[in-house]
């Protein structure tokens, strides 16, 4: 800025945070390509190098009537997240009894997965990542009857743009349907954690037999049914987790904000014991600290924004409109890519990317891509790619440590 | 219906869970949440301004947790809350000039918006204002409306909006809903909204005649044979920690002028057990216990005030 502002006379010099409003673009230019004369270091107009993200802080388990709840900070972007969980009764599921048949083959094994450990740990994570057919069940499960809700809202007043009251922007609505796409696609969580199972008591022959020792006949041959084991267990309720992100204060990149406090909101989840009371004909749950149980999430996808910034963004288009335009200087660069855009750098540069990426073994194993998106420009190439990615695994170290203290 | 702007549940509708401990005794197992406090106390405030920097002003409130509250975050046993504490985010956007559409107004146009979070209060709220939001809305509109200079803005709009991340209760969650039942915690929530708006207001230099700050009083029968004594008079109640409120008033007090922009009053404050040479009537008293809690938020509203001060002076 100390150079835009020097090369102007001094009667007409404005001060750095006028030029900035009136001249964004060529503010953010002269701050990132510095006249080499001045030695200065190129940099972002907030002070930040291009690939550093802005100051991230979480909490988690602040609000009272939910389930789980995080508020994360990402400079001045907040996004609080609250997860509720309500049950679902499969007598309210209209396609219940069709998709229940389908899936009666697999109940046995899956029985056998359960029996194993009642509340999945991380040892059993691999036994059923191997069982495709747990697999199809899962998804059939929490995608199918929709036991993932997120919505996301940005009327709160979080930036002038938005009116209170008014219905979902689109930034609103595609948010939210990104939040949704992603907990699908990374299968975050399982749904043998939101299944609500009952057991059928094991009214069979030992009781009735001392009362009609005549129809001893009939019983044995009820008996041959169900003798070589209990009753098969069946499904009666799953729980849903309502997943409302409220964007508190919006200063650019909401996805990777609202994402980190959803996936902070849902390592903080709790459900309570739950269990099908056939007196009541209802589900009930045991209020129980000590029996209530935390979800099993499968790994920890992490969010990383990207924006373009470019010096001139009409160079493609002016080589192939004006062929002999002549080249532009070859030697200054001439595009940034800045990690992490506020909300001053996102109204500068259409281009974006978003780069999900997750690391196997908690953190040891090799970094895994879980979703890339690129879209608004054609800057980007696959070396830059594969240059983001290394970013976004640098960063998911880090926001894997905020979310463990958290 | 469903909403297709948003995403929605499983189209069967789902049942909040229900614990068992709730089924087996009406009154619950659990103990009951006790007020500690003296019946003059007031909980701490704490109250941040400039958090929201897109916002011209924006302020957070953030109410004590009670005594029972405390305890049970500090130890951990049960997953049902005894009860809950304030939260909300109040964000002023403006002076802005009005749409072009819009008739000529010679003074500032102020619209306020209260909405609670989907995970606020116990039961899950809609995404739609319902009809006690904008009741909110409009209840804060007055209490703000009259300590604004609103002259000095012809031709211009003022968007207050307040989210509420977490409400208080209208009752202990045990008690079934009785004949003294209202919502009562929507009471402490305006008294909160007033001081949070009115901080946001300072933040983002709107000239008003005074700081205006709520305040709750109500009048509590505490003894288990229900009304059978009179009730006392008690100053910022959370509903959780009474058996039945009988009385309630909530009043936007501007200090410096002793002037009183909103009151409202719900319940029956016919009888009051006030000390013996005070004879006020009932109604009087819980005015007057209000303007008391209003004074005390506002202490706590001047000094968020004077930071946000600092720091604008500060940072020019």
């Amino acid at each position: 800025m100390a150079s835009a502002t020097a090369n102007a006379p001094p009667s007409l010099s404005l001060p750095p945070s006028q030029f900035a409003r009136l001249q964004p673009h060529a503010y953010l230019l002269a701050h990132l390509s510095p006249p080499p004369a001045s030695n200065q270091p190129s940099i972002r107009a907030n002070g930040r190098a291009p690939s550093q993200f802005r100051v991230t802080s979480a909490n988690a388990g602040s609000l009272t009537h939910t389930n789980g709840s995080a508020v994360v900070r990402i400079g001045d972007t907040a996004a609080v997240c609250g997860v509720r969980a309500e049950i679902l009764h499969t007598d309210d599921i209209a396609s219940w009894s069709v998709s229940e048949s389908s899936t009666a083959a697999s109940t046995a094994k899956h029985q056998h997965l359960a029996d194993l450990s009642d509340h999945p740990t991380k040892e059993n994570k691999d036994v059923d990542q191997d069982s495709d057919a747990a697999d199809d069940e899962d998804r059939a499960h929490v995608q199918g009857l929709n036991l993932l809700v997120p919505n996301l809202s940005l009327s709160t007043g979080c930036a002038p743009g938005f009116t209170p009251g008014a219905p979902p922007s689109a930034l609103a609505q595609s948010l939210s349907h990104q939040i949704l796409s992603l907990l699908h696609s990374t299968r975050l969580v399982r749904a043998d954690d939101l299944r609500i199972w009952y057991q059928p008591p094991n009214l069979g022959p030992e009781d009735i037999e001392p009362h009609n020792e005549d129809e001893q006949m009939d019983v044995d041959a009820d008996q041959s049914g169900s003798a070589e084991n209990r009753q098969p267990r069946e499904i009666k309720a799953f729980w849903v987790l309502y997943i409302d992100v409220m964007i508190i204060s919006l200063a650019g990149n909401p996805f990777d904000a609202a994402w980190a406090s959803v996936l902070a909101a849902l390592r903080d989840t709790k459900l309570p014991k739950a269990w099908w009371d056939v007196d009541n004909e209802m589900v009930l749950c045991s209020d129980d600290l000590t029996q209530a149980y935390g979800l099993s999430l499968r790994g920890l996808p992490v969010a990383s924004s990207f924006c373009v910034f470019e010096a001139d963004a009409a160079a493609g288009w002016r080589a192939v409109v004006i062929p002999d335009a002549g080249e532009q200087k070859k030697g200054s660069q001439s595009r940034w890519i800045l990690a992490d855009p506020d909300g001053y750098e996102e109204g500068l540069g259409q281009e974006r990317a978003c780069v999900v990426v997750d690391k196997d073994n908690d953190g040891k194993g090799k970094t895994v891509i879980v979703k890339m998106e690129k879209h608004g420009g054609w800057t980007v190439d696959s070396a830059d790619l594969r240059q983001l990615v290394d970013i976004s695994a640098k960063r998911w170290d880090d926001m894997k440590r905020i979310l463990d203290q958290c | 219906m469903t909403d297709r702007r948003r995403i929605n549940g499983p189209p069967g509708g789902t049942r909040p869970a229900v614990y068992a401990s709730l089924l087996q005794s009406a009154t619950g197992a659990a103990d009951r949440a006790q007020r500690q406090r003296q019946p003059t106390d007031l909980r701490k405030i704490f109250l941040k301004t400039g958090l929201i920097p897109s916002a011209s002003g924006s302020s957070y409130l953030e109410f004590e947790p009670s005594a029972s509250l405390a305890a049970a975050r500090a130890n951990p046993k049960s997953l049902i809350p005894p009860s809950s504490a304030l939260k909300l985010a109040c964000t002023v956007h403006g002076p802005k000039p009005l749409p072009r559409s819009a008739t000529f107004s010679p003074n500032l146009v102020l619209t306020t918006h209260v909405k609670y979070a989907p995970f606020a209060a116990r039961r899950r709220k809609g995404h739609i204002r319902d009809a006690s939001e904008r009741d909110l809305g409009v209840h804060l509109e007055t209490a703000l409306r009259g300590a604004i200079i609103a002259e000095r803005w012809p031709k211009s709009g003022l968007d207050i909006t307040l989210t509420i991340i977490e409400a208080e209760d209208d009752r202990w969650w045990g008690d079934a809903p009785d004949s003294h039942d209202a919502s009562w915690g929507m009471m402490n929530v305006l008294a909160g909204c007033i001081t949070a708006a009115s901080a946001a207001l300072a933040d983002a230099h709107i000239d008003c005649l005074d700081l205006v700050s709520g305040g709750v009083a109500a009048l509590v029968s505490e003894d288990m044979t229900g009304s059978s004594g009179p009730p006392r008079l008690v100053l910022d109640t959370d509903p959780a920690e009474h058996r039945s409120i009988v009385s309630a008033c909530v009043v936007a007090y501007m200090p410096a002028r002793d002037e009183i922009t909103e009151l409202w009053l719900k319940g029956d404050s016919s009888k009051a057990a006030l000390e013996d040479d005070d004879k006020r009537p009932g109604h009087e008293a819980l005015i007057d216990g209000a303007v008391d809690a209003a004074r005390g938020a506002h202490t706590v509203l001047g000094q968020a005030v004077r930071e946000s001060i600092a720091r604008t002076v500060g940072s020019a």
